[in-house]
């Protein structure tokens, strides 16, 4: 083999590690429920009166609106474990595949 | 969404990877990277169009995160490339005595240079695709190669005859 030949045998790309894709999938749904705090940072004071303002201000459809926003909640995260669940089956299929060839 | 997040990253997890890897010398700190780098794709997937659009941009990420990276450690490795278990798919007439040397002996060349080598052999990119990627001339990719193929030949060659 030439001396390019060895370096891209050498070069090949290896495996991500075990569970690596059911890692990162976790992740970006954490990232998902990652809370957005309110008047973070401003003065107390301040934050109260906004609170407070926005207390006010609530409108009565919000029952409804929480309703369906845990709805989609709900969905996303059924969404996120099936997709992890897709990805670990692969991951076991593939295994699979490269025993039994390698018994072959 | 254009594309599937999780295919994306069943697909491209090796690429990603074996890149930090090979670039930081460090199992680790590439994985943390890698993960950092399909995050911020997941932020920004709708820009994607397709999953060749993303094996693209998944690799110009972490090619310019490594090189980042390594400017930011000033690159000591935290673990020598010796101690990096070897690929489980090594193939069966390789010499896997000589591609730890090659590997080892890439990890040594200087950041750029290194990238460029890569990007060459593992990705099997053309030297216009490179400097598309790097922001460099072409000229000073190919510069790069050719420095770089002198300097691992000869170091292979130095350790071979010095045992």
């Amino acid at each position: 083999m030439s001396f390019e030949g060895d370096l891209r045998s050498a070069l090949r790309r290896e495996p991500a590690p075990e569970g690596f894709a059911a890692r990162v999938l976790a992740k970006t749904a954490a990232a998902e429920r990652a809370v957005v705090v309110p008047f973070r940072g401003m003065p107390l004071t301040l934050a109260m009166a906004a609170g407070l303002i926005v207390a006010l201000m609530i409108p009565p459809g919000l029952h409804e609106y929480k309703q369906r926003q845990r709805g989609i909640e709900a969905k996303d995260q059924l969404m996120v474990a099936l997709s992890i669940t897709r990805v670990q089956l692969k991951q076991a299929r593939g295994k699979i595949r490269q025993g039994t060839r390698a018994k072959l | 969404m254009a594309i599937d997040f999780a295919r994306t990253v069943a697909d491209n997890q090796s690429l990603v990877f074996s890149l930090a890897v090979r670039f930081l010398r460090d199992r680790e700190g590439a994985e943390e990277l890698a993960q950092d780098v399909f995050l911020q794709l997941y932020k920004q997937i709708r820009q994607i169009e397709s999953p060749a659009h993303a094996a693209s941009w998944l690799r110009r990420a972490i090619c310019h995160r490594c090189i980042d990276e390594a400017r930011k450690r000033r690159l000591r490795p935290r673990i020598a490339l010796e101690d990096v278990p070897e690929p489980a798919s090594e193939s069966r007439n390789a010499d896997p005595f000589l591609n730890e040397r090659l590997r080892r002996l890439v990890g040594d060349l200087p950041e750029s240079a290194r990238m460029v080598v890569l990007l060459r052999y593992q990705e099997d990119l053309d030297p216009s695709d490179i400097a598309g990627m790097l922001n460099m001339p072409i000229s000073t990719v190919k510069s790069h190669l050719h420095r770089s193929l002198a300097v691992l030949r000869g170091r292979l060659t130095k350790q071979a005859v010095c045992g």
